[in-house]
């Protein structure tokens, strides 16, 4: 099985623009690899550096130290972009466009040609279930429809990395379980999802293998009941444990 | 729907104070001396800083006269201080000195160089045809009336804008009623005004062909002549035009074969000119005449102030 | 460049789905046809104060345009996180910040068509001159001069985060330099060193507007612009805006995106 995402001891440091604070370290050392067709989810607390990863697989932050490559290219070129499809946590897409021009300027930057993008786009609004509203324009839109259009933005190019930022945050149960049913169908296609994510539920239905990293350090990676095995408790149990987390309410009184 | 009715009320009460408090303090406020309810619009928005604005069009139909060719606050303007457009009216006395074209000077750089390409870069009068080459008289003054008009909205008191406007109405544009408009609404705003009664004069003579309504009024025009005392541009702008009149009328005396008034008003005239020996000529002349004729009886004359 | 000229179609779209140029346009219209309905001693020859004042409008909206709009662009796609999908395609930096900048430009040249075409018809029905040579040198001038607004504003959004920082320094900027430009040589002459100096200095570094600034010649009907010259400052306006572009991908490269 290839490896389609790796990073080598991915080191990122955040200067403090005050110059008293110290140095903020925000990845120490991350060596990480995700093999092709798996769905793999990225887990770790608040500030733990699952959205600093993705940024440097993106592109968007630069690296202290370490390597991270995609498809075996170096991050920092943009054609480590060319197969892959994002979807950052909380966007709001371009109110005055509709759903269909947002898909085909994305279209555009791909390099699809007409016919393709007519095609791409027919099946990701089926796929999405916004055909009743491609042609209207996203400020009308729910933050339901709204997740579900930047799912369709991120797979305009068939990607063969889908990499999700809090795929589900903030929807109803109805929004989770068609993302969830959306992630399911990209992976019986074969498609390799890199997904960080809150809800250990979801992780625990749909990811082949996880990670855990806290403040910046892998702290477990493995399929999800080799991860549960030793803590003999379920992924949130296990989860918790592994980030060091002591429940207050649980410890004896001294 | 008990409290919707208690604010309804209050509303009702609100707008029955408003109403009754306006009506009662309306006449009062009319009556204070600076309220500018009275006013016209520009009055009501602008105050006395209109005047500001006022001149500023002026200025602005000045350089209207000369397309644009104009010098900012930057530049040497010298010999802009007296509006080329009012001095060739003959209705002002020029306080212009050096060089109308170089007020710029010479370049210093060669950006300064380049970007002389991108604006009016000659001296031209609109009546001379503007900046197109052929100099054979235009109609394009026109252009310079609406900032004349719109200075005269804002500031009633400047007489110039009156004679300045009906000058080039009445000579440029043949529109004597026009002119003529103007200067009863001058008139009206500064009654007596002698630089406007100077100018209905003048279209009373050179337009309507009427001498004797033109007399009539640089007579009048004379009578409320007051002499400034002093120096400066004031005084020297307002012996100006007691000068202009008082020829006019010597002129007309003349042309009446009225010589000795002719002789006082040139004298008078005289007495206040700047150039005193240009009309010294005249009054020689006319003496000459006089005493030629000394036996005929000095014809009866108009009276002079 | 298909990269770039897709992120321009999408910043020309929302030029003219949102309702600022709209507006504008109205406003112009509709002052124009009020002052042109003014009677003035019963002259209806009289043009070249409506001119002046369709022009001062036009100039006053492109810029309030060419600002505004440009202003918002990149500060807009990070706080609505559509920044993050944009760079996570192929898409370079350079190419977004060029793209931003094609789009905004092209967007103030259909801006300034609609706004000249008013013009012109609104001069040539009163004077009976149509002037197409000096207007095409004057709408040229002017969109090359809104280059420059352009290409500082979009230097300018990734230095201020907040547009509206952003939108006031470009207009004190614009502004000072369309009024004061022109005579800040002469006016170092006037000052003792260093500040002779450094005014030179500022005079001879910042953008000349002032020399695409033709109103007055369109106004008065002046002859054509040697077009030597015309050329010269299209290609000065080139270079300024290709030296504030560099500036922006320069700045843009090292902002982290997050």
């Amino acid at each position: 099985m290839g490896t389609i995402l790796k990073t080598d001891k991915l080191r990122v440091e955040y200067r403090s623009r005050e110059m008293r604070q110290a140095t903020k370290i925000a990845l120490a050392g991350l060596d990480l690899e995700v093999h092709a067709g798996e769905v793999f989810g990225f887990l770790g607390p608040n500030g733990a550096g699952k959205t600093t990863t993705m940024n440097v697989l993106l592109g968007f932050v630069q690296p202290t130290s370490g390597v991270a490559s995609l498809f075996g290219i170096d991050v920092r070129q943009p054609i480590a972009r060319q197969r892959i499809g994002y979807l950052p946590e909380l966007t709001y897409y371009y109110k005055f466009l509709t759903a269909e021009e947002l898909l085909r300027f994305y279209a555009k930057i791909f390099g699809l040609t007409r016919s393709e993008t007519d095609q791409r786009i027919d099946q990701l609004m089926k796929l999405v279930e916004l055909e009743h509203a491609r042609k209207r324009p996203i400020r009308s839109y729910s933050k339901g429809m709204q997740q579900r259009v930047g799912l369709a933005q991120a797979l305009i190019n068939n990607p063969d990395l889908l990499v999700l930022d809090e795929p589900t945050s903030g929807l109803d149960p109805v929004g989770r379980m068609k993302v969830r049913e959306i992630i399911q169908r990209l992976k019986d296609e074969g498609k390799t999802v890199f997904f960080s994510s809150h809800e250990l539920g979801e992780v625990e239905t749909v990811c082949d293998r996880v990670a855990i990293i806290n403040q910046g350090e892998l702290k477990a990676i493995g399929r999800v009941n080799e991860i549960k095995k030793p803590h003999h408790a379920n992924l949130e149990q296990a989860f918790l444990e592994i980030i060091g987390f002591q429940n207050s309410s649980t410890q004896p009184a001294p | 729907m008990k409290s919707s009715r208690t604010y309804l009320l209050l509303v009702v009460a609100f707008l029955v104070l408003s109403f009754g408090l306006a009506a009662d303090l309306q006449p009062q406020f009319r009556e204070l001396r600076w309220s500018r309810a009275d006013g016209d619009v520009f009055a009501v928005l602008l105050g006395d800083s209109r005047k500001l604005f006022a001149n500023e069009f002026y200025t602005k139909a000045d350089a209207y006269y000369h397309s644009g060719f104009y010098p900012t606050i930057f530049d040497n303007n010298t010999a802009f201080k007296t509006a080329h457009m009012a001095e060739d009216t003959g209705a002002v006395h020029s306080n212009n000195h050096g060089e109308e074209e170089s007020f710029m000077g010479p370049p210093i750089d060669w950006l300064e160089k380049f970007g002389r390409n991108f604006f009016p870069d000659r001296h031209t009068h609109l009546d001379e045809g503007g900046p197109a080459d052929d100099l054979s008289g235009s109609d394009n003054v026109r252009e310079i009336l609406p900032w004349l008009k719109l200075s005269t909205d804002l500031d009633p008191q400047n007489v110039q804008n009156y004679t300045v406007t009906a000058y080039w109405l009445r000579q440029r544009m043949h529109k004597t009623d026009e002119a003529y408009q103007v200067l009863l609404e001058g008139l009206h705003a500064n009654p007596g005004s002698c630089d406007i009664l100077f100018e209905l004069g003048r279209l009373y003579a050179e337009s309507y062909h009427d001498t004797n309504r033109a007399e009539n009024v640089w007579a009048a025009a004379a009578r409320n002549w007051k002499p400034i005392k002093g120096d400066d541009d004031t005084a020297a702008a307002n012996n100006f035009i007691y000068e202009k009149i008082a020829t006019q009328l010597g002129e007309a005396e003349r042309t009446a074969d009225h010589r000795q008034s002719a002789i006082d008003w040139f004298e008078k005239a005289q007495s206040v000119s700047r150039t005193p020996a240009a009309l010294q000529a005249q009054i020689d002349d006319l003496k000459r005449k006089l005493a030629g004729a000394a036996e005929s009886a000095p014809p009866p004359g108009l009276k002079s102030q | 460049m298909k990269n770039i000229i897709a992120v321009a179609g999408v910043v020309i779209k929302e030029l003219y789905r949102r309702k600022d140029f709209y507006v504008l346009f109205i406003v112009t219209i509709l002052i124009c046809l009020v002052m042109a309905s003014v009677n003035i001693f019963h002259d209806d020859k009289i043009v070249r104060y409506l001119k002046e004042l369709c022009l001062l409008l036009v100039w006053i909206s492109s810029l309030v345009i060419a600002v505004t709009t440009t202003a918002r662009q990149i500060p807009a796609e990070r706080e609505n996180r559509t920044l993050l999908p944009l760079l996570a395609k192929p898409l370079t930096r350079t190419q977004l910040v060029l793209g931003k900048f094609l789009g905004c430009w092209v967007a103030c040249g259909l801006t300034l068509l609609c706004f000249y075409l008013f013009f012109g018809l609104l001069a040539g029905t009163r004077e009976h001159m149509w002037p197409v040579l000096n207007y095409f040198q004057a709408i040229m001038l002017h969109w090359f001069m809104l280059g420059i607004v352009v290409a500082l504003t979009l230097l300018g959004s990734l230095v201020f985060a907040a547009p509206s920082s952003n939108s006031t320094i470009c207009f004190v900027i614009i502004g000072g330099i369309l009024l004061v430009g022109r005579h800040l040589d002469h006016v170092a002459l006037t000052l003792p060193e260093p500040t002779r100096a450094i005014s030179q200095a500022i005079y001879f570094a910042i953008p000349h507007l002032e020399f695409f600034d033709t109103r007055d010649l369109i106004v008065h009907n002046w002859p054509l612009i040697h077009w030597e010259f015309w050329g010269l400052a299209i290609v000065y306006a080139l270079a300024y805006i290709g030296a504030f572009l560099t500036g922006a991908c320069l700045v843009f490269r090292r902002k982290a995106v997050n």
